[in-house]
């Protein structure tokens, strides 16, 4: 689930063959087209349930590198915002192997310019970046090698000439985020080789690769669908985290798993091969009952939205909040410390630093969670060039401004204290300058107003101010008072909640 | 408790309300309000599965207080939350309820909507009450033989038919009760007018 923002794509123009030597690879040009969009091996999977369990696998595999493991400890929302981060990557996904071109190509240089900010150095002070052609490639090949494994660990593998339409259409894929050929091996037999060598030689026991292992299934935070729910939802995550876990320890490269001293559950085995198994089964449902990106996108459907499905969730909602009532009244009396006041509008500054501000959810506030709320909010916004580097550029200053005033220790990162120390005085001028590009991004007629459109694509839902019916814009003024009130952390009740606090 | 609740059910009471904790109540001393607030929780909790089986619906009357602790205020909504499609019984626990408030409280609501001096008529001001779909009181039991009204639902008991049994409330039980109903039965309502034996069958 993380592979887009965790790390791949390259550089600039689709293309630039350098000495593209050997054999049967499908050239950049012409070649590539035919290889995406319904039809494709990939198209099969896409709505495959066996795929989740895939994109676990493979997102593992991925953090074990451990440039990959670095850039995700610095930069990912997964373990805070995992859902949005599922929605992003489906969306992106479809993108990049629908059958438009020239949709892909502009998801292609999105990915590039949103994978080139991504760079630093671990905590052993090794270097990574998010560019790196051998790791980009890496990323590819855990997908690529996630799927034939999935086939195979559910009984039906897939066949050879399957196989090596799947792994043209991942080199392909690779090809169209601009990666100069050689980086994948040309051929699937030559694949495996690489394949494992780098499970052999490169892959370690990252601190990552950890988190997705033990930490972010058994935190992992309740959609919002099912924010109502807490206990519920812990209750199910509680059985099926810890057993998400094993499937996928299970299913990784034995040679890995020993050195990297995975621990050997008894019946792991067969309850990965069982799971895998019965997932598989399920793609016996008629088609639409298991629609990955409907179902991703309804869990991520926040509440007070005015898609028209939000009715039918809401009137879901509603039976699982009577629900939920139920569980908690019943449960036996002393199971909860008090819980925090639900739905005030206030918040407390420890909250919003967790809820909002910590958008990587490692206790610190740093640029990389800035830098997180300005990737989220240029592709909520779609935004191109120059606009997305003007609006990182405005959240850059405000990082300035926050570490200036804020970082009494002068560490070079915030920490909760220090922000709770300080909230009051938050709103200087770079946040202001940060609200008023926002609104130029999101005013995309430069019209001075945000009308019901613009508006609906930033917070993908229509206007809900007091005085209905004679607001019908939202101006400059009114926008940036609402967007300060907001990152202040003065309001909760505001849109912002399900664009940037939820998960 | 539970035993008046579920005689008002049977005897075809569509709206009950029960007296819990008045505002002043928290002037008690701080340990006999903890106490309180404990036994309040675990009747609640108990009760809650068997309130929902009997499709009463639930409301707490005040409860906003922020002395209320998190808890009892998390279980009291979601009580309302469970029982909120409940088609029988509408009981109505006034817990930390003023009546003057909640009069207070519509006013200023009335004042923020913006309506004219003029417009305001009672049904009107009434709408702004909290759960103004509450229909006006027709009994009110007092026990303990006090004799006051304390505070309590003061727009709605205009009308309100009293009386004042002297067992204390702790002992008051189904029987108490359906005297008291009877008692009711026979009073001759005229709410104001003169008209005699208006909605009831002539006293004997």
């Amino acid at each position: 689930m993380t592979h887009a923002d965790s790390a791949t794509p390259g550089s600039t123009g689709p293309s630039r063959t350098k000495g593209q030597g050997s054999s049967r690879r499908p050239d950049t040009e012409g070649g590539t087209a035919t290889l995406f969009g319904p039809g494709s091996q990939f198209h099969e999977f896409f709505n495959d349930p066996r795929w989740a369990l895939a994109m676990v696998r493979a997102t593992v595999l991925e953090a074990a590198h451990p440039q990959i493991g670095a850039a995700l400890i610095d930069n990912s929302t997964f373990v805070a915002h995992p859902w949005r981060r599922l929605r992003n990557t489906f969306l992106s996904m479809q993108r990049m192997f629908g059958d438009d071109d020239h949709v892909r190509q502009r998801e292609a240089a999105r990915l590039n310019r949103l994978h080139a900010r991504l760079n630093g150095a671990d905590a052993r002070d090794r270097p990574y970046d998010a560019m790196d052609p051998d790791v980009r490639a890496w990323v590819v090949a855990t997908l690529f090698e996630s799927a034939v494994t999935m086939c195979r660990l559910s009984g039906q593998p897939l066949e050879q000439q399957a196989m090596e339409r799947l792994y043209a259409e991942f080199q392909a894929f690779l090809a169209a985020l601009g990666d100069e050929a050689g980086h994948l091996p040309p051929s699937l037999h030559e694949f495996w080789h690489y394949y494992d060598r780098v499970v052999e030689e490169e892959l370690e026991n990252t601190e990552a690769m950890r988190i997705i292992l033990y930490k972010l299934f058994d935190h992992l935070p309740a959609p919002p669908l099912l924010h109502g729910l807490p206990t519920l939802w812990a209750a199910g995550r509680a059985i099926a985290g810890p057993v998400i876990g094993a499937i996928t320890v299970a299913s990784l490269p034995e040679p890995f798993r020993r050195r990297a001293g995975l621990p050997e559950l008894p019946g792991a085995q067969t309850l990965m091969q069982g799971a895998y198994l019965a997932v598989g089964l399920a793609r016996v449902l008629p088609d639409g009952w298991i629609q990955a990106d409907t179902i991703s996108d309804l869990l991520s459907l926040s509440p007070d939205s005015d898609d028209p499905r939000a009715r039918s969730i809401n009137a879901l909602r509603d039976t699982m909040n009577r629900a939920g009532a139920l569980i908690r009244l019943i449960s036996p009396l002393p199971p909860e410390p008090t819980p925090t006041a639900q739905g005030a509008t206030q918040r407390s500054a420890e909250e919003f630093f967790q809820e909002v501000l910590d958008q990587t959810g490692n206790g610190w506030l740093d640029w990389p969670d800035l830098a997180a709320m300005a990737r989220e909010l240029s592709s909520r916004l779609d935004l191109d060039e120059p606009e997305e580097t003007q609006l990182y550029n405005a959240f850059a200053d405000w990082w300035r401004e926050l570490q200036s005033a804020l970082d009494t220790d002068g560490d070079g990162r915030i920490s909760a204290e220090e922000y709770a120390a300080a909230a009051a005085s938050l709103a200087g001028p770079a946040l202001i300058k940060v609200a008023e590009v926002l609104f130029d991004a999101t005013d995309k007629d430069g019209n001075e107003i945000i009308d019901a459109d613009e508006y609906r694509t930033l917070f993908r839902t229509a206007f809900q101010r007091d005085t209905a019916g004679t607001e019908t814009a939202y101006t400059r003024s009114a926008f940036i008072k609402d967007f300060l009130s907001f990152m202040t952390g003065r309001h909760r009740t505001s849109p912002y909640d399900p664009l940037l606090a939820e998960a | 408790m539970i035993d008046v609740i579920e005689a008002a059910r049977s005897a075809g009471v569509g709206w009950l309300s029960l007296y819990a904790f008045s505002t002043e109540n928290w002037r008690r001393p701080n340990a006999e309000v903890d106490f309180l607030m404990r036994l309040v929780r675990r009747v609640v909790r108990k009760h809650a599965p068997l309130l929902h089986a009997r499709g009463i619906r639930c409301r707490f009357l005040g409860a906003t207080d922020p002395r209320v602790p998190v808890a009892l205020a998390r279980d009291f909504a979601d009580l309302m939350t469970l029982t909120s499609r409940n088609q029988g019984m509408t009981l109505t626990v006034a817990f930390d309820h003023g009546g003057r408030r909640d009069i207070v409280e519509a006013a200023r609501s009335l004042i923020r909507s913006g309506m004219p001096a003029d417009a305001v008529d009672e049904h009107s001001f009434a709408a702004h009450l909290p759960f103004p779909d509450t229909p006006d009181v027709d009994l009110v039991i007092r026990t303990s033989g006090e004799q006051r009204i304390s505070n309590f639902m003061l727009w709605q008991v205009a009308y309100a038919e009293w009386v004042f049994p002297p067992v204390l409330w702790p002992d008051f039980r189904a029987p108490h009760f359906l005297e008291c109903l009877h008692t009711f039965r026979q009073r001759d309502r005229r709410f104001g007018s003169v008209l005699p034996h208006q909605d009831g069958e002539r006293r004997p």
